[in-house]
């Protein structure tokens, strides 16, 4: 009986969850009448830092700046910027940090490579230590 | 040979140990970006002025002497704490402090200067927080620090306390 009633309010956490990942704050007003460009918005808005929060993207943060970013990236698509020209006109105010997935550089070849590296390493390490405990 | 190199994930964990201890003890705030517009030109911007009747163009401006920037907002409570120290950069250093208002109402804005005192040489509006986005400022009070060829040389976030307005003071100095 207690096990079914942890399995039920399980199963409701995971629900609750998986909706919660749906929210975002993009308000009526703000939205583009033309699809492909509010689609485009709304993606580039996913990848863009919110400033005051840090761990959000514009797209789901209420802070007033993340507002005015998602209205700026909206008249810049408007405007007929291209994708990549939007997240430059970001990272050349903002740096690198603006954007939720740090970019592929020279300083941050060591962040994207090491854990592969570690991954190499640990799997090696199991390996080796399988061989040896087969010999026993 | 083989005890030996037991030793390695010790001092690989003694390496990571003492890097957070670094991080952990010196004065750093977490928060605080660093800004991408250091030593590069002030953005082009231009604007509404609050006290005159002529627009507002950084290119007049910026680019004959230093020039403090400073971001505010009268509904912004750090902006008052920080203001009897950006008065005291006008009154003690005599620099030209600009003041851009942030979104805010011009009205309250006078009363605002009328009630603390005036410390800028001129006020920029910043009606839809466009030209804060163009200076990368994310939370307002933000000061700028700009040398005599309109270059930016330092960036501080939140109001200027005691420690940060001698920090600023000797920087002017330096700066050309």
């Amino acid at each position: 009986m207690i096990i079914k009633r942890t399995f039920i309010i399980f199963g409701l956490i995971c629900l609750i969850q998986f909706f919660s990942g749906y929210t975002f704050a993009v308000e009526p007003d703000e939205i583009l009448e033309n699809q492909q460009m509010e689609l485009r918005a709304r993606d580039i808005s996913k990848n863009i830092r919110c400033m005051i929060c840090q761990n959000q993207s514009i797209d789901e943060s209420d802070a007033p700046l993340a507002k005015d970013l998602r209205i700026l990236v909206r008249d810049l698509i408007k405007e007929g910027y291209q994708d990549k020209e939007i997240y430059n006109y970001l990272t050349d105010r903002y740096g690198d940090f603006i954007l939720l997935k740090p970019p592929l550089k020279t300083s941050t070849y060591a962040l994207w490579i090491l854990p592969i590296i570690f991954l190499i390493i640990g799997i090696f390490i199991i390996y080796i230590h399988q061989k040896r405990s087969e010999k026993t | 040979m083989k005890k030996q190199l037991i030793i390695i994930p010790f001092i690989f964990f003694l390496l990571i140990l003492s890097i957070f201890l670094h991080l952990l003890t010196t004065e750093r705030d977490p928060y605080e970006i660093p800004s991408n517009l250091l030593n590069k030109n002030v953005p082009k911007f231009e604007t509404e002025s609050l006290l005159k009747n002529e627009r507002f163009i950084s290119s007049k401006e910026f680019g004959n002497e230093k020039i403090l920037v400073n971001f505010f907002a009268t509904w912004c409570k750090p902006c008052r704490d920080e203001h009897e120290y950006i008065q005291r950069f006008a009154d003690e250093q005599g620099i030209k402090i600009i003041g851009i208002n942030y979104k805010d109402n011009p009205k309250k804005t006078v009363d605002w200067l009328n009630n603390l005192g005036n410390p800028y040489s001129n006020i920029p509006l910043d009606k839809d927080g466009k030209i804060a986005i163009d200076w990368g400022v994310y939370g307002i009070p933000e000061t700028f620090v700009v040398n005599s060829k309109g270059i930016i040389k330092y960036r501080h976030v939140g109001p200027i306390t005691h420690k940060e307005y001698k920090k600023i003071n000797l920087l002017i100095e330096k700066i050309k």
